[in-house]
């Protein structure tokens, strides 16, 4: 009798640990790549968005040959109606398309005239090395909400910047001949509207020539 | 005989204002809602500023507020929660001492209740705070960065003085400053140790690391209390004018020094800002309101020889 009570606790506990086991044997190698994908991979993540969201959101960015005179004519309607900002900041962002003519090439930067028959740089596409946040921040696409760690956030900043100095900068210095006609979708930070307005400093996502 | 009647006069005035007094009046306003202000460190000043100015702000509002130091400990800080949570507090303004760790005792007051609002730091999660005002440390150190290069060039040796490592903003601003002047091959960091964002740390570790690299043209730290620390081991070292030091706070010393010519920049935090609005948040709270930003980046702006004139008193003038 005392035999079979042990066999029948043995067997409870047999079940038990059957089906909520105490450990789980992994190989090393399943560990390791089952980290790699809990932790977020920016670069990837830049890559799907690029692919994907960024050409889909094109539609949404404001013609320069509407968002240029309404800065001269009054910059804070402008800002009101055509930006976005992020948090408290007072900088804010413009997602702009258009096309224009080619005035001006340099290592950095490549000028465009939006207005047909003018030879004055409206426009700058940058071109030199590429820092900040105005392609995270300036399509409205992406917000730091979504993110709970902050430098996974900052992490597509530089993986984004990096796709258009690999991507999209190389075709358009090929593009851009004096004269040539480009049409480009970028994103613009303005935090001093003295110097970053006219010009307005653009970072390209997409060109195009014409 | 009249001398006897005003005594018993004023002895009936007496003991009737004493009996008023020492009764409880219904017509006596209900004791003030309280607000807790959680503080990683009382030992540097600009955390000082950080917590007094939402205390303050809170106190306008109408609240009584209480300043905890959790003197970067984070048991000292569930200590806190704790008792905050059983004293009966109506909402946190809290400056968490780990990005990971203090999780947690924002998900325990959650459990409560209580509604946690963080400032300037940030905890790794996004539905246990009901808020995070949050310094962007990355952006502000681009600009740091992209000025490093233009002031200490780009060529030569350098070193970095980190935070403390389990806390997001080390490695925000470290990164943020690395995505400029990393593109510069020929600037090379040769020493990156941590000053645990603390003044004393980041002089010893200043010291150690002019003994090992004597060359160095410059060095980024990732507060202004080691940058402080780090310009002090210069000046004992006589390197005080080889060495170009970049600071990152906003704190009042480093910005005077910015002025007199010691230090070469800082970003500026704008501490009174978050403060302030993360008091007003925690009030819109308690009065009904839901609707929060999960996180709210709040801008970082470079501080230099050209602008300093602009900024102090952990602001803009």
């Amino acid at each position: 009798m005392r035999v079979v009570r042990w066999f029948i606790a043995i067997l409870i506990a047999a079940v038990v640990c059957w089906l909520f086991p105490l450990f789980h044997v992994v190989t090393l190698k399943t560990a390791t790549a089952e980290k790699a994908a809990a932790t977020f991979n920016a670069t990837q993540f830049a890559e799907t968005f690029w692919t994907n969201q960024l050409p889909a959101s094109s539609d949404k960015a404001v013609k320069a040959d509407v968002l240029l005179p309404a800065i001269q004519s009054d910059a804070a309607t402008a800002k009101q109606k055509f930006s976005r900002s992020v948090g408290l900041s007072e900088g804010y962002f413009y997602f702009v398309s258009g096309n224009g003519r080619v005035v001006a090439v340099s290592d950095d930067e490549i000028s465009l005239a939006i207005t047909e028959g003018s030879t004055n740089t409206d426009v700058s596409l940058q071109t030199g090395l590429l820092f900040g946040n105005a392609l995270r921040d300036g399509t409205g696409l992406l917000s730091a909400s979504d993110y709970p760690n902050s430098q996974d956030f900052n992490d597509i900043s530089a993986a984004l910047n990096h796709l258009v100095e690999t991507r999209t900068l190389p075709k358009l210095r090929e593009q851009a001949k004096l004269g040539a006609k480009i049409s480009f979708v970028g994103c613009a930070e303005v935090d001093d509207e003295a110097t970053d307005l006219k010009p307005l400093k653009i970072i390209p996502i997409q060109t195009k020539a014409e | 005989m009249k001398t006897n009647w005003l005594k018993l006069a004023l002895a009936v005035l007496i003991a009737t204002a004493a009996i008023l007094f020492s009764q409880p009046s219904s017509a006596q306003s209900p004791p003030k809602e309280k607000i807790a202000v959680v503080v990683s460190t009382l030992n540097n000043p600009w955390f000082v500023v950080l917590g007094e100015t939402a205390k303050a702000r809170a106190i306008e509002l109408g609240y009584d507020a209480t300043i905890f130091d959790s003197q970067n400990d984070t048991a000292k800080e569930a200590s806190h929660f704790e008792n905050l949570i059983a004293g009966g507090y109506k909402a946190v303004l809290f400056n968490p001492t780990d990005a990971n760790g203090s999780v947690a005792n924002v998900q325990k007051a959650k459990a409560a209740g209580i509604p946690v609002f963080c400032i300037d730091r940030e905890i790794n999660s996004t539905n246990a705070a009901t808020s995070q005002m949050l310094s962007d440390s990355y952006s502000g150190c681009v600009k740091l960065g992209q000025y490093f290069v233009k002031t200490v060039g780009k060529e030569g040796e350098y070193a970095e003085l980190l935070g403390i490592v389990g806390d997001n903003n080390t490695w925000n601003r470290s990164k943020g400053f690395h995505s400029v002047v990393d593109r510069y091959t020929n600037l090379v960091m040769v020493a990156q140790q941590s000053g645990e964002f603390d003044r004393a740390k980041g002089l010893e570790v200043m010291e150690s690391i002019l003994q090992a690299h004597p060359n160095i043209k410059g060095v980024f730290c990732g507060n202004d209390a080691m940058a402080m620390g780090g310009y002090q081991a210069l000046v004992t070292a006589g390197k005080d004018k080889q060495v170009k030091v970049f600071g990152f706070d906003g704190a009042d010393d480093v910005v005077k020094s910015i002025a007199e010519g010691k230090i070469v920049a800082t970003g500026m935090q704008f501490p009174k800002t978050m403060a302030r609005k993360s008091a007003e948040f925690a009030d819109e709270y308690i009065k009904g309101k839901r609707d929060f930003p999960q996180k709210v980046p709040v801008p970082v702006e470079l501080v230099t020889q050209e602008n300093v004139g602009k900024y102090g008193d952990y602001g803009k003038k």
